[in-house]
């Protein structure tokens, strides 16, 4: 019998899907189809409403004049645009320089999380030391360790750090160097690379690959979908950080915007504000609407085995 | 190409399983050598150690005249083809076929001749810049040869590259597979688990079971003088029939009796040779013959027949099989024996 994934329409458009638990005899049922349906709409509409409500409400007031956002603040509509404050935000907070600052923490933690994850999930998963069960176990357990409990001893080990005389404040390696020990995105990243198929890493060690180039050439280009994943999270993590750049870095010229837009909330005209934190937010959206699709999509192993 | 020899190999895992037990075995330059045998019985463990992904536990590898124990898979100059394909998804056919010959530093010119010949070879010219997930099993299992083909290495080791492919395919890829060996006359051990894969292809058999190399030979040496009721009943297709000989009058309990289903003739046994009384339980048409399932007491035999022949399940007839075609083995410890 075939079966509904969640109504007609959908089958049609997605004969692929998997089985769902209401049959095609149910969905011919007048209460199952309206009760359902209507579940479904409220659901959906709900969604849209929670999801998507602040970012709309952040950009209608971004363009709607100060006053009228005070007066007003709930109103589904403006009374009169100023679009202004979209370019004497840029120009008056400065947001270039801290929008550059971001990006250049985002993707600064994003190489340095993607290289130690990369490598320490390869050595773990591929080459097999001789402790790396304990390893294992050791990263596992810090994940349970609430990082507000290390955010004392980590600004000691990045005021001091080990072998190193020499303080990070007000560098951007105190940023880099803790998003890089990121025990999660190692386990992630193992927990990948052990589903890859041996054969075909086998297959590359007789081709004549060593460890490195094994590395480069096969597996790296066989985990597109994790990294993929591991960078959103990195990119979106570092994005919105507030605390640890607050702690770390007091110069405000290095400052990223999530710690200069609080900063300045007090004397900033409100419409400003509201405009500077929805230039904030869309370059995140943006980034994620062009990248999820191929970073996302499938596993890209088809075709490598036999299944 | 090169000769392989193993000398008292063995491989014990670290839970004391041991998968090859002492196997000495010489396979000579360009010859095709067909390691077959139930699952489990070690056939790709040996292969394995040949290529160097599994460690030797005791004993040594020889690739020509080199010890290979302690050398990496890619110094060993052997190109393998995997069961599952064991393609690169992310590139082309042509990549995948290039991938070895560029970690080696050979020259472009050199790369693409090679490539353009063993994708004339195995009819994957159209298919060059296709990535493996465009392909259909049979194309896939073909770039898996071809990466083989195009290393030009001292050896081809094959573990079950057919067992994926349907009858059909399996029949034509077969072909082609012998075809490009005597073609490059380059030595190849080839792991199956499928009798008629073995016969049909091996220069050279060699039957393991239970880590143990049971018999090596010609496949018809294996067929027509088996050194155990194991290779006895393993090779061929059916099996032989194995009883024991005093049920037919053939000698002391200590002998068992084989003769092959094809040996098997309607008929009372003429002078010289022997007969015995069966009921016919099933008869398998197949066209060209038939198989005739027999119930000789609380034996079962298989009887193979001309189509002409009238059997009828339920019917009792005389059987007779030549003296010569009967085998003859130790019952106690399933080794050919001289006939009584």
């Amino acid at each position: 019998m075939s079966v509904f994934p969640l109504g007609r329409r959908r089958q049609r458009l997605h004969d692929a899907s998997p089985p769902a638990l209401v049959l095609e005899d149910d969905w011919s049922r007048p209460s199952v189809r309206w009760g359902l349906g209507t579940a479904h709409t409220v659901l959906l509409v709900l969604l849209v409403i929670i999801g998507l409500g602040p970012i709309l409400w952040l950009a209608k007031s971004a363009i709607t004049p100060t006053q009228d956002t005070l007066a007003t603040p709930l109103a589904l509509f403006p009374h009169g645009f100023a679009w202004s404050n979209l370019t004497d935000a840029w120009n008056t907070i400065d947001i270039g320089l801290y929008m550059w600052n971001t990006i250049v923490l985002a993707f600064g933690s994003l190489i340095a999380q993607i290289v130690v994850a990369t490598t320490g999930a390869y050595a773990l998963s591929a080459l097999r030391p001789k402790f790396g069960g304990v390893i294992m176990a050791l990263l596992l357990t810090t994940l349970f360790v609430p990082p507000v409990v290390l955010l004392v001893p980590l600004y000691v080990e990045i005021v001091h750090p080990p072998l190193i005389d020499h303080s990070f404040v007000n560098n951007y390696f105190a940023i880099w160097l803790p998003e890089a020990a990121s025990a999660f995105n190692v386990v992630l990243m193992k927990r990948f690379f052990d589903n890859l198929p041996r054969e075909i890493f086998e297959a590359a060690r007789i081709d004549g690959c060593g460890s490195f180039r094994l590395f480069f050439s096969i597996v790296l280009p066989m985990s597109r979908p994790i990294l993929g994943v591991v960078s959103i999270f990195a990119v979106l993590a570092s994005w919105k950080d507030y605390l640890w750049p607050l702690l770390v870095l007091g110069n405000t010229n290095l400052q990223p915007l999530s710690v200069r837009l609080y900063a300045i909330e007090d004397f900033t005209p409100l419409g400003y504000f509201l405009a500077a934190m929805l230039i904030t937010c869309i370059v995140p959206i943006i980034g994620f609407l062009v990248f999820q699709r191929g970073f996302l999509r499938g596993t890209g192993l088809s075709g490598a085995l036999k299944g | 190409m090169a000769a392989i020899r193993f000398d008292g190999v063995s491989k014990v895992y670290g839970d004391g399983t041991r998968a090859v037990k002492e196997l000495d075995l010489a396979i000579v330059e360009g010859e095709f050598m067909v390691f077959v045998g139930p699952s489990g019985c070690g056939k790709t463990t040996a292969l394995r150690m040949v290529a160097g992904l599994e460690a030797i536990s005791a004993g040594r590898v020889m690739i020509g005249e080199r010890v290979v124990n302690h050398v990496s898979p890619k110094d060993r100059d052997i190109a393998m083809v995997f069961q599952n394909y064991a393609l690169y998804p992310h590139m082309t056919v042509a990549q995948n076929l290039a991938f070895g010959l560029k970690l080696r530093n050979i020259s472009r010119s050199e790369i693409e001749r090679r490539v353009r010949d063993a994708a004339a070879v195995l009819d994957l010219e159209d298919h060059l810049e296709r990535k493996p997930k465009a392909l259909s099993g049979g194309q896939r299992q073909r770039v898996a040869l071809g990466r083989a083909i195009v290393r030009e290495p001292a050896a081809f080791l094959m573990d079950e590259p057919l067992s994926n492919l349907d009858a059909a395919l399996r029949v034509q890829t077969r072909a082609e597979i012998l075809k490009i060996q005597k073609r490059l006359a380059t030595t190849t051990i080839y792991v199956t688990h499928d009798q008629v894969e073995a016969m049909t292809m091996g220069d050279r058999i060699a039957v393991m079971r239970e880590g143990v190399l049971q018999q090596s030979g010609t496949p018809e040496h294996l067929y027509t003088r088996p050194a155990n009721t194991f290779v006895a009943t393993f090779i061929g297709s059916p099996a032989m029939n194995l009883v024991p000989a005093p049920v037919l009058g053939l000698g002391p309990d200590s002998l068992i009796a084989g003769f092959r289903p094809e040996h098997i003739r309607v008929e009372p046994a003429p002078d010289g040779a022997v007969g015995f009384e069966a009921r016919v339980e099933v008869v398998e048409y197949l066209g060209d013959e038939q198989l005739a399932h027999l119930r000789l007491g609380e034996l079962a035999l298989v009887a193979k027949l001309p189509v002409q022949e009238r059997v009828e399940p339920g019917m009792a007839a005389a059987f007779a099989v030549a003296r010569e075609a009967v085998l003859f083995f130790a019952a106690e410890t399933g080794v050919a024996a001289e006939p009584p």
